[in-house]
């Protein structure tokens, strides 16, 4: 049995003047125990509503939720001891300490992790006497997740986790989820970042406009997308024709004045390299670029995953 | 898939909700919300020591009310008035406040997903008010013995049990304001026109013979009006009237099912 398995989630809203939105239309999902798994796409893809129905802070207007197992309205009580959750929405006891926040949390588990340790685990050691009110947004954020974390869950719901956190930050709140990972904890992490994702995610949902578009490991994505490689250079001299024609892997090549684009699969950067030096070509500024999550939406939907990042054309044939 | 199908081990049952050390914490965690929020001190700790010493430095604490055996109108009437406002500013202002403030920002919707129920905070807001409350009584009593001669009930054991049962009533209107309010600031504002509409009906400003007769009875069997007359009652040793105790009761049973009824927590 899967440690989430959310079957056909649905969630209407009705707008001013009567019109109904579909927020979430159908979306189904499954982590296994212990896995972590994505919940990827673009703003008002629907990701928040569709993990909130799995906390069971939203009820679905349709569809089925279990986590461990048990339903998160019916078995409550029970569901809240293994389910940890950080939320993009919750705010806390502002005029709270970060410590006094953690230990007071604690509180409600008969079982869980040290406070102190969690507070140290997220590099709030020198913020620990600090009021919640005074944190930085990035601050705030981290203790969030430590309180989502100390009762020791089996299950944790991370809501956009690195959101408003500086790089060394972030990186350090991604060890912390490595950490889960090594602790066998089932991990439902919502992201619109491709990075964090590929990095940190066993398999990916990706979400669009309410519905689930694909479901694969983030290199199964890519993948399956059929989107390759591209090794960009430069030539002193113009390129000789069919230097690279007999390469291994190389589909495709395109030559723009001195820069040269080749597209193909498999240890394309190596081939390419070997082909020109036999052949004394000189190439500078030699780059291996390789299809990321973000292509593969692209390549999905039709559209960027994130406004104002330059996912580049697709296929250069 | 069937929830009897069970392969990860089940999560135990015992225990389920959290305990004494939870709920202790809870109550410390809203006693220092509401120290530290220094500000919202002043008015249940100062308004009413100000209409004290107001009334205090007239000639209240000389006129003797025949057949009380020898107690004022200070002891009767401003004793009462400044309790009254006591448990009022915490009940009626300064919880739901808070109430307000934890819906809005979602700390009741982030407990809501921890096995605390939101409605722990609740209790545990009511358990601060109620030492807040206490503490302002004592510190106004003693202001009222010491500097202005004010004598303690002549039944002691009534004038307890009508404070409480105001302070049920305050804290229900309170819970009221809560309800219906759909903002921090919203619940303030209402908070103060409910505490001073209570006040003004029930002989905050001055002795409710002044006020118009249809008035004057309105206050009376509201909680403000009705805590102060039980309160007289229980100063000079008198019985207390049913009806004052029957208006604090009817608020209590009556705001708290119409507050349980519209309570939002998100």
């Amino acid at each position: 049995m899967d440690a989430v398995d959310a079957r056909d989630l649905t969630k209407r809203y009705r707008r001013r003047g009567g019109a109904v939105k579909v927020a979430v239309d159908h979306v189904s999902l499954a982590a296994a125990e212990g896995e972590i798994l994505g919940i990827l796409g673009p703003n008002g893809a629907g990701k928040t509503t569709t993990v909130e129905m799995v906390a069971g802070v939203r009820r679905p207007d349709e569809g089925t939720v279990r986590v461990a197992g048990l339903d998160p309205f019916a078995d409550r009580a029970v569901v809240r001891r293994v389910l940890g959750v950080q939320l993009q929405s919750g705010y806390l006891h502002g005029a709270l300490t970060v410590r006094e926040l953690a230990r007071l949390y604690r509180t409600f588990y008969a079982t869980g992790r040290d406070p102190d340790a969690l507070v140290e685990l997220l590099g709030l050691e020198e913020q620990r006497d600090v009021r919640y009110e005074r944190l930085s947004g990035g601050q705030q954020q981290r203790v969030a997740i430590v309180l989502a974390l100390v009762g020791d869950p089996r299950v944790v719901v991370l809501d956009e986790l690195t959101t408003g956190l500086d790089p060394q930050a972030r990186r350090q709140v991604w060890g912390v989820v490595e950490e889960l990972r090594d602790r066998g904890v089932t991990v439902l992490l919502v992201s619109h970042l491709m990075e964090e994702v590929e990095r940190l995610c066993d398999r990916v949902t990706l979400l669009d406009a309410g519905r689930v578009v694909a479901h694969d490991t983030p290199a199964g994505l890519v993948a399956g997308t059929g989107l390759d490689q591209r090794v960009r250079f430069r030539t002193a001299a113009p390129l000789p024709p069919g230097v690279l024609d007999a390469v291994p892997g190389v589909d495709g090549v395109e030559v723009r004045g001195d820069q040269v684009v080749v597209t193909g699969g498999g240890d394309l950067l190596q081939g390419v390299s070997t082909a020109l030096v036999r052949a004394g070509v000189v190439a500078t500024e030699t780059r291996l670029e390789r299809a990321t999550l973000d292509d593969a939406f692209l390549a999905l939907t039709g559209r960027p995953l994130a406004a104002g990042t330059t996912a580049e054309k697709a296929t250069v044939r | 898939m069937t929830t009897t199908d069970l392969p990860l081990p089940a999560p135990a049952r015992h225990g389920l909700r959290p305990g004494p050390r939870a709920w202790a914490a809870l109550v410390v965690a809203e006693g220092k919300m509401v120290v530290r929020d220094t500000a919202g001190l002043v008015v249940p700790l100062g308004l009413p020591l100000l209409i004290l010493v107001m009334y205090g430095i007239s000639d209240v604490n000389t006129v003797v009310v025949p057949g009380t055996g020898g107690r004022t109108v200070l002891d009767l009437f401003v004793v009462p008035v400044v309790i009254a406002i006591v448990v009022g500013t915490v009940g009626v202002v300064n919880m739901p406040s808070f109430l307000a403030y934890y819906r809005r920002s979602g700390v009741l919707k982030r407990l809501s997903v921890t096995p605390a129920s939101p409605a722990m905070v609740l209790v545990a807001q009511v358990v601060v008010s109620a030492v807040q409350t206490a503490l302002g009584v004592a510190l106004a009593l003693l202001v009222a013995t010491t500097v202005f001669g004010a004598r303690l009930p002549a039944s002691p054991g009534v004038a307890l049990g009508v404070l409480a049962l105001s302070a049920a009533a305050m804290y229900a209107v309170g819970m009221l304001v809560a309800a219906v309010a759909p903002t921090p600031n919203a619940s303030v504002a209402i908070g103060l026109v409910v505490f001073f509409g209570l006040g003004a009906t029930g002989g905050m400003f001055g002795d409710v013979s002044n006020l118009p007769e249809p008035v004057a009875r309105l206050g009376e069997a509201l909680p403000f009006g009705a805590s102060v007359q039980a309160l007289g009652d229980a100063w000079a040793g008198a019985p207390v009237e049913a009806a004052h105790l029957v208006a604090l009761g009817a608020t209590v049973v009556v705001c708290s099912l119409v507050a349980a009824r519209f309570f939002r927590w998100t």
